[in-house]
């Protein structure tokens, strides 16, 4: 709290964390939106159009929300970060610039369309519309990975005689390979959190014997789609993002695994909790080599430890950093068990008989929102403590003209007004749930219902 | 290349209060048009599902200040701190409000959200008036390059000035009157029945106001900052904005009067796009002046993006634009012409 940079620290963490709990969901929804209605038109089956029809509801309420906590996240670039902007501007505008110009006029030109508009639109179109969305909101996560890659691994950029940040290679920046894999690994994450909570809204009618028919393709679309995108986020995905980490950000890794010491065989750690001072892992549980071998591909490599590097290089919150990456990889671990041992249970025609594999999907929908905040803090921790890997830090990324008692004020402000909205969602989720997918077009109330035009 | 740049951002601003502000508008009026809870649906009828297209015009202004001006956003942004965050929040309130409010047919949930709505309507429009007054009348930007202003300081329009003083609070109130002149004349364009009519006849007192106060506006604009007007003088395109602002107030007028709908919005659009342009070009080169010693003022050159960024993103700019517009083009016509109450369901 020393930190001058501390209360604005908390609050872009803040803000960016509860944002994402709703983009996640809608990128992960948006696959089986675009599926389903595809089905729905080339086999005429009216259950995906029904399917369709009841989780674009949930992903119109899921999108409000995450428009509208997103908009303050491009802002705070502006006056949270203002140093940050200044000198990176050059670079990052570019994408930030991007996502507002490609994606968000596709999103929200077509949102209204696809929520409310399948009567007005017909089926051919509103799928186009369907799709745009979907297509919308990937590649805003495309345009702002690529910003966050090159924080992470800055490429394509110059430096210019005043210090700040250019760029030099506009396809070399849009590419970069770190982009590329956080990607893939992040968006196969998000159909996790989709694939998890379909799963566990058909779980739900399953045991309630309700919506049957509904049910069933929610439970086998959703653990379908959430063991596929489970092994992606492990394989190769994670595997390639953790030895790009290896490469790029070693001592990060060292931080991630509570390595102090460097050596060849290095553990992997399953359990055990860091003690930073006295510089070791308590009751540490580990697989020997395993950590040589994720990072380099032998036992034998030599993983450095956080001795090897001058500490004011090291991330500056080790003991979060560590659980974040240990909760996210262990859960991935668990969801891989989980929707394995789902489908499997599905091929044998038991599952919609097993009611205590119906209530594990049921009760596991937060964990994986909970997976890709660890995975996103074990990014941005990582990163520490630099805002720029290698080339600017955070403590000299704030806006310093901004006083601790405006950034509290407004920190507080959000506090608020975001458990306002939390309470607000919940309760608009948990409505659309207990009454179920829509029978035929007989639509509940929505924004616009009374719309008759022309 | 900055002059470029300076100009996209300014149309996109101004493409911003035309398309947001018929929605803001809109929020302004609602209680003065619309009587009944069904009348007040009508009203989010007729905003329809393209409000957050145009609020993605805010966002690609700040886009366009991030890709183009970055030291302009950096400087310009804390240094409105409060500001920026009160109206994040409002934006937050409106999305809120026009997507949810219908989600219940419950009484109160619905006034409750129609409440919200218009209040952060009006703090809104205010705000971005008052944003906009800032522009003009400049900021306390010191040595340093860089400023922070409180809301308020001594409502004096020189040195040490705040966010609120009486020029920046008059453009405010000025904004509001133009904002929920032209949500009228979007309502009258939008509607039919009683909603219509009464937004017709008070379509009509609002931009009677705001004639009448433009005057008044553009003394007190002389008296802050002089140097605007005889900036103006020899700036081609300065005059043809207010070319435009003459011909959308002549529009409006008579549109109103021949019962031409269509023309009177978009003669009050061209009103406003026209003041605005006027400003900028008047402006230019200065983004954000300095109320301390015009030395300190930040120029777009001083506050573009150095190396091959402009040139770079004006490669893909055009294409983006074309793009968005092709997709509203595509949505608006589905949802084209006026709204009307549904028949309610049959037994």
């Amino acid at each position: 709290m020393d930190d001058p940079a501390f209360w604005h620290r908390l609050q872009f963490a803040f803000t960016i964390t509860y944002h994402y709990l709703f983009p996640q969901l809608t990128m992960g929804l948006a696959p089986f939106l675009v599926l389903w209605r595809w089905r729905a038109l080339r086999t005429g089956h009216e259950a995906y159009a029904q399917a369709a029809r009841f989780w674009s509801r949930i992903f119109g309420i899921t999108f409000v929300v995450g428009v509208v906590t997103g908009i303050p996240m491009e802002f705070q670039f502006g006056t949270n970060w203002s140093e940050f902007s200044k000198y990176a501007g050059g670079v990052i505008g570019q994408t930030l610039a991007m996502e507002g110009m490609f994606a968000f006029f596709m999103e929200s030109a077509f949102v209204g369309a696809m929520v409310w508009g399948e009567r007005r639109l017909g089926p051919r179109k509103h799928f186009v519309a369907t799709a745009l969305v979907a297509l919308g909101s990937w590649l805003s996560a495309y345009f702002i990975l690529t910003t966050n890659a090159f924080m992470q691994h800055p490429v394509g950029h110059r430096i210019t005689e005043n210090g700040t940040l250019v760029i030099a290679d506009l396809g070399g920046y849009l590419l970069n390979p770190w982009a590329w894999v956080m990607f893939a690994h992040n968006q196969a994450a998000a159909v996790v959190t989709g694939a998890f909570v379909v799963a566990a809204v058909g779980a739900f009618y399953t045991l309630r014997l309700e919506h049957q028919g509904q049910a069933r393709v929610y439970v086998e679309w959703g653990i379908a789609a959430g063991l596929i995108s489970a092994v992606i986020v492990a394989f190769p995905t994670g595997d390639v993002q953790a030895k790009f980490v290896a490469r790029y950000q070693e001592v990060s890794l060292a931080a991630m695994e509570g390595r102090f010491e460097s050596g060849a065989m290095a553990p992997l750690h399953l359990i055990g909790q860091p003690n930073v001072k006295m510089r070791k892992l308590e009751n540490a549980v580990a697989l020997p080599g395993m950590l040589s071998f994720l990072a380099y591909g032998t036992f034998h490599s030599n993983v450095r430890g956080l001795e090897a590097f001058p500490e004011d290089q090291w991330p500056t919150n080790i003991e979060l950093l560590y659980y974040s990456f240990h909760v996210m990889a262990g859960l991935g671990t668990l969801f891989i068990g989980l929707m394995a041992l789902a489908n499997l249970q599905r091929w044998r025609g038991r599952l919609l008989r097993t009611p205590l594999l119906l209530w594990a999907l049921m009760l596991a929908f937060p964990f994986p929102f909970i997976a890709n905040t660890a995975g996103w803090l074990t990014a941005e921790l990582g990163r520490q403590p630099w805002l720029v890997y290698g080339l600017f830090r955070t403590s000299a990324g704030y806006a310093d003209v901004v006083s601790q008692g405006d950034t509290l004020f407004t920190l507080i402000g959000f506090t608020g007004l975001y458990s306002a909205v939390g309470l607000l969602y919940l309760f608009l989720i948990g409505r659309e749930v207990l009454h179920g997918p829509p029978n035929g077009h007989d639509e509940p109330p929505g924004p616009y219902p009374e719309m008759i035009h022309g | 290349m900055v002059e470029i740049w300076f100009a996209i951002l300014s149309v996109t601003l101004a493409g911003y209060a035309v398309l947001d502000g018929s929605n803001i508008g809109s929020g302004v009026v609602q209680f003065l048009v619309a009587r009944s809870p069904a009348e007040r649906r009508l009203v989010v009828s007729a905003i329809g599902p393209l409000w957050t297209w145009h609020e993605v015009w805010l966002v690609a202004s700040g886009g366009i200040l991030f890709v183009a001006f970055p030291t302009v956003l950096a400087v310009a942004l804390p240094g409105f701190y409060l500001a920026v965050f009160t109206l994040l929040w409002c934006m937050v309130g409106r999305g809120l409000s026009l997507e949810l409010g219908g989600h219940l047919d419950d009484p109160l949930w619905r006034r409750f959200w129609e409440v919200v709505f218009s209040v952060v309507s009006v703090l809104t429009a205010i705000l971005l008036g008052a944003a906009l007054g800032n522009l003009v009348r400049g900021v306390p930007l010191g040595a340093s390059g860089k400023f922070s202003m409180p809301f308020f300081t001594d409502f004096k329009t020189q040195g040490q000035v705040g966010i609120l003083d009486w020029y920046t609070m008059s453009a405010g109130v000025f904004t509001l009157i133009c904002v929920a002149a032209h949500g009228a004349s979007y309502l009258v364009f939008k509607t039919a029945g009683a909603v219509h009519d009464r937004s017709a006849s008070l379509a009509r007192k609002l931009w009677f106001s705001a004639f009448l106060l433009l005057p008044l506006i553009t003394a007190e604009t002389f008296s802050v900052r002089p140097e605007l007007f005889t900036g103006m003088m020899d700036r081609p395109l300065a005059w043809l904005a207010l070319t435009t602002a003459l011909a959308g107030s002549i529009a409006v007028v008579l549109g109103q009067r021949g019962g031409k709908e269509l023309q009177a919005l978009l003669g009050g659009g061209g009103f406003i796009v026209g003041l605005l342009g006027a400003a900028a070009a008047s402006t230019f080169p200065v983004m954000l002046r300095s109320t301390i010693d015009p030395a300190y003022s930040l120029t777009a050159q001083r506050g573009a993006v150095g190396g091959a960024g402009l040139a770079l993103a004006l490669w893909w700019w055009p294409v983006a634009m074309t793009l968005s517009i092709a997709y509203f083009v595509a949505v608006f016509r589905q949802f084209n012409g006026k709204v009307r109450m549904a028949p309610p369901p049959s037994p």
